[in-house]
């Protein structure tokens, strides 16, 4: 499995990066704006991401506007929803309204920090990744 | 901030204590500062009738009510009259504020943990390991510091050995 | 107890509406529940209860209440779909509430933060079945079965958040010696050595290796570190290098309060900031709520993210609006201390000058204290909540005792609109249930026989009332069952060395019936199941006097029994009067005194055992000279000299000498710090406003001293 990793903070950086390594290949950014790109080029490659996990707030852009791209990207490119890739919020902020606003910007799941692996893992089955 | 410091430092190293000495009467006490919140000037008390005895009363420090006890009465020493040098400590433990009427305060001094003997174990009170307010003595100085157990103070409990290792002492 | 959350976060959100739902499916219930069956409108909302419990539990993957609260749905559905007549109403009543429980049960566990593992299988089985008979019904009258009830996967997850037991949280500040040099430097050390054990690190200032100048920050104001981990404090401390270190604060928090420091550190801080404590950020509506949009998380700087300023105002059309309990004890303390500074205002010793003319600030004073007293009438208001939920409580603990003793019994409800103060609910619904179980398993007899043989109709009934009268609330549980034998009573008090070795007679009934709430006291009668040892009722009664209330009891044997819960309404601020006895002030509650009233020696009455009476007026009163029984110096001892209050408490009265009086203010009551053993007569203490404390007089507790001498 392909994951793209977009965190700001190097712990938890670290930290998701050693738990998503025993799923799949994981590649690790720093910000919004690289995750963008890195998205884009893994599409244009032909080789596209199975799952993003992103950071809400990150420098230059924030989690919600990386979802928003993602999907705008994707429905320009006419990918049909069954293959969209799957993306999941990594975050400490857990009020109902920004969790409401990631899933209407259309991502999978939204993971409160600190992070429940168990959890985690039990979504990456529901949602067939693993 | 500072308490913040005291405390944790202390907890760090338990061989390296520093401990608030102070005296009354003849005798000197020793309290570990990691529970000493502040020291003031003895201040106006408001009774409280029917309270124990060594219970002098309430003060009201910055707006916060406290029990001060007199630390003489508290251990059935013959109370003195309090001059302008009486001050009272306050200390926290495990968040029971309460304030100590002591005579007068010495210095903050090093107490290190090999140098503390325990107490005179007392016949017929072998027992009373429980009840030990004084759970150690130390020399610094010139002096024999009774180094003063605050969470037992906090429990109330009765306690007539320190008479007792006063008279061995004497003796 | 739904009211508690902070609605904010998903988990509380969750937590709110599910226990809401359920309150309300309760309350469908056992309205119903003698009825033949439910009406459509109550089919409809129960299936719309179970409806949104399971959608909203499968998207925060707490699959154990989903499949229950499905399970019931599913039942629901065929109910509204299909409308069969017949419906074993009992039957379907004890499955709704068995699923209401079991989901009750696991939301609790998830409050306590814990993880909800019960077992739904047996439940839902047993569900199966009866969905199963159900449909068979269905079709046997004729109808048509409805389309199976569709289920759609949801195909978002909430992943709640969780504090691993393991993990510890610390906040860690290191302070180097001024002579340090390149502090930024070990700091970024410290933090590399902690990334092996690290869940979560942060950290401030965050510019370590990139910015020298945090050299300088660092040795100002220390290097601050948040940490979530698994290993003990010892190991942290030992990755940490603290050779250059001064000192070294460590504080382990909870993760409550790491979730909060997150916020300090500028990361991840909540869009909407209210601070009542902080001096800086002004207070803001609770209730206000900016849209959020993406791109309001970006991070620029560690400034981002605190203090948005708020750009519409979008107060939710709401009637009832929660609030963050933590916020209104806040408030409570503060309108506390704003009344003890305005007394130290108007009551400052610089105003005693004399030759001042005062009149511009008399009047200024007296508006202030309207303004102070009408703020802290609104604020005490907020606080008040009506009985409804505790009723509904106890509305479901007869229906469970009673069935399962086989007892019939109307349960009658009178007043529960009737409000009090949040606090006093938090500590009157254990009591309150002890009572009511009380009456059930003891009050009401066993057998209905017994009761027509005593003229009363076979049904038992138990009537639970509340109601609001001169400043307290009188909550009681009344029941019409045996009522109890003061015989009994009295020989087991005496069996356990209760009441030494008065005679009966020696007693008023209220006092003989009161013996039931001794410690230690405990007759064959009072020990079942279900309101166990006579242990619980001095529970009770110490649970209610911790809140300034009494328990009384009234009873006539073989009509029953009545126990009312007696609580003060307003618990913190009194209306008192202070006095003076020798040179310690004093305050009695101003609801206690009668009156005050000069008298001479003539009225006294001294008795060879020592006690004294005052004759007013033709009655006769117990007397207690203030000063001598409490050892003041300097108190007056001539009644000439003196006042006599005439104080009041329970309808019985006495008079106590005092100096003189002081005046009257508003007090806020502040407990005697709990080092210092309880004293009867004193029930509290105050701030006046020079400083200095006085103690607050308890009438009650004075008058049970002198009855005991």
């Amino acid at each position: 499995m392909k994951i793209l990793l977009a965190e700001d903070d190097f712990a938890s950086r670290k930290f998701m990066d050693k738990q998503l390594s025993q799923y799949g290949e994981c590649d690790v950014m720093v910000d919004g704006e690289e995750a963008v790109d890195a998205f884009m080029m893994a599409l244009d490659d032909e080789e596209p991401y199975d799952l993003v996990c992103l950071d809400v707030m990150m420098p230059v852009m924030d989690g919600y506007q990386v979802l928003k791209a993602i999907r705008d990207i994707e429905t320009q490119k006419g990918i049909p929803k069954s293959e969209r890739v799957k993306v999941i919020m990594t975050t400490a902020l857990n009020d109902e309204r920004n969790v409401k606003m990631a899933f209407e910007l259309g991502c999978e799941a939204y993971a409160g920090k600190p992070i429940d692996m168990e959890k985690f893992e039990k979504v990456l089955k529901k949602l067939e990744l693993i | 901030m500072a308490d913040e410091l005291k405390e944790e430092l202390l907890e760090e190293d338990a061989s390296k204590g520093k401990f608030m000495t102070f005296q009354t009467g003849r005798e000197y006490f020793g309290i570990s500062i990691s529970y000493v919140s502040e020291i003031i000037q003895m201040q106006p008390i408001t009774a409280i009738p029917e309270a124990e005895d060594y219970i002098k009363g309430l003060i009201n420090l910055r707006g916060k009510i406290i029990p001060v006890i007199d630390v003489r009465v508290r251990f059935k020493m013959e109370p003195v009259e309090y001059t302008d040098r009486t001050c009272i400590i306050v200390i926290d433990v495990k968040s029971t504020v309460i304030g100590l009427i002591v005579e007068k305060i010495a210095e903050v001094d090093d107490i290190l943990d090999e140098d503390v003997v325990p107490p005179p174990t007392l016949g017929g009170h072998k027992d009373n390991e429980k009840s030990k307010y004084v759970y150690g003595l130390a020399r610094t100085g010139d002096t024999m510091k009774l180094l003063l157990d605050p969470e037992k103070l906090i429990k109330q409990e009765d306690l007539n050995i320190l008479e007792e290792i006063q008279e061995e002492e004497q003796s | 107890m739904a009211e508690e959350f902070n609605t904010d976060s998903m988990l509380s959100m969750f937590l709110y509406e599910s226990n809401q739902g359920l309150e309300k499916l309760e309350g469908i219930i056992l309205e119903k529940q003698d009825a033949d069956c439910f009406d459509d409108s109550d089919i409809n909302e129960i299936f719309r209860i179970m409806h949104t419990i399971k959608g909203s539990s499968a998207v925060l993957m707490y699959e154990n209440i989903k499949t229950a609260s499905h399970k019931l749905e599913d039942v629901f559905y065929y109910l509204r779909e299909s409308h069969p007549e017949n419906v074993p109403h009992r039957e379907l009543v004890e499955k709704v509430l068995a699923v209401s429980d079991f989901i009750t049960g696991e939301l609790e566990k998830i409050k306590a933060g814990s993880d909800p593992d019960g077992d739904e299988k047996e439940l839902v089985a047993d569900l199966e079945e009866f969905l199963g008979e159900l449909k068979g019904e269905i079709k046997k009258q004729g109808i048509r079965l409805p389309k199976a009830n569709k289920q759609e996967e949801p195909t978002q997850f909430y992943i709640t958040p969780v504090a691993e037991e393991d993990s510890h949280f610390y906040r860690i500040v290191i302070h180097y010696k001024s002579d340090t040099q390149m502090s930024n430097i070990r700091a970024y050390s410290a933090t590399y050595a902690l990334k092996e054990v690290a869940e979560d690190l942060l950290y401030t200032p965050e510019d370590i290796l990139s910015n020298e100048g945090s050299h300088d920050n660092i040795l100002a104001e220390g290097f601050h570190m948040l940490l979530q981990t698994k290993a003990s404090k010892e190991e942290v401390l030992e990755l940490i290098d603290s050779s250059e270190a001064e000192s070294i604060d460590f504080n382990e928090i909870n993760s409550t309060e790491y979730g909060k420091a997150l916020t300090e550190f500028g990361r991840e801080a909540p869009p909407i900031v209210i601070n009542l404590d902080e001096d800086k950020s002004a207070a803001k509506d609770d209730k206000q709520q900016a849209p959020i949009a993406p791109g309001d998380y970006v991070v620029k700087s560690k400034e981002t993210g605190k203090g948005k300023t708020l750009a519409k105002n979008q107060a939710k059309q709401q009637a009832i609006i929660s609030v963050n309990v933590e916020k209104m004890d806040a408030l409570m303390d503060m309108i506390g201390e704003l009344v003890i500074a305005e007394a130290t205002v108007l009551q400052n010793p610089d105003l005693k000058v004399p030759g001042l003319d005062l009149t511009n600030f008399q009047k200024a004073a007296a508006q202030l204290a309207k303004n102070t007293t009408e703020l802290q009438d609104v604020i005490m208001s907020m606080r008040m909540m009506p009985l409804t939920s505790v009723f509904q409580k106890m509305r479901r603990i007869v229906f469970d005792v009673s069935r399962k003793l086989g007892k019939d019994i109307e349960f009658e409800v009178i007043g529960e609109n009737t409000e009090v103060d949040k606090n006093i609910i938090e500590h009157i619904s254990d009591p309150l249930m002890h009572l009511v179980r009380n009456s059930v398993d003891h009050g009401i007899e066993d057998d209905p026989e017994v009761r027509m043989a005593n003229g009363k109709s076979p049904k038992g009934k138990i009537t639970l009332e509340a109601k609001n009268e001169g400043g307290k609330v009188y909550i009681s549980v009344k029941d019409d069952g045996k009522g109890l034998n003061k015989e009994k009573l009295y020989n087991k008090a005496m069996e356990n060395g209760l009441i030494g070795d008065k005679a009966m007679s020696e007693f008023t009934d209220k006092d003989i019936f009161k013996f039931i709430t001794l410690p230690g006291f405990s007759t064959k009668e009072v020990v079942t199941e279900y309101s166990g040892r006579g242990v619980g009722m001095d529970v009770v009664v110490k649970n209610i006097q911790s809140i300034g209330g009494r328990l009384d009891i009234d009873s006539v044997e073989g009509q029953g029994s009545e126990m009312t819960l007696v609580i003060p309404l307003t618990l913190a601020i009194i209306s008192g009067i202070v006095i003076q006895v020798g040179e310690a002030p004093f305050v009695i509650e101003m609801a206690s005194i009668k009156e005050f009233i000069s008298v001479g020696e003539d009225a006294l009455i001294q008795e060879p055992g020592g006690e004294e009476y005052l004759v007013l007026r033709g009655d006769c009163f117990p007397f207690i000279r203030l000063g001598e029984k409490y050892d003041l110096p300097g108190a007056k001892s001539k009644l000439e000299d003196g006042i006599v209050a005439v104080v009041e408490h329970e309808g019985k009265q006495i008079c106590i000498l005092i100096d003189k009086i002081l005046q009257e203010q508003e007090i806020v009551v502040k407990p005697i710090p709990s080092y210092v053993k309880k004293v009867k007569g004193l029930s509290g203490c105050t701030q006046l406003g020079d400083g200095s404390i006085a103690l607050i007089l308890d009438v009650g507790g004075l008058m049970i001293e002198e009855e005991r001498r």
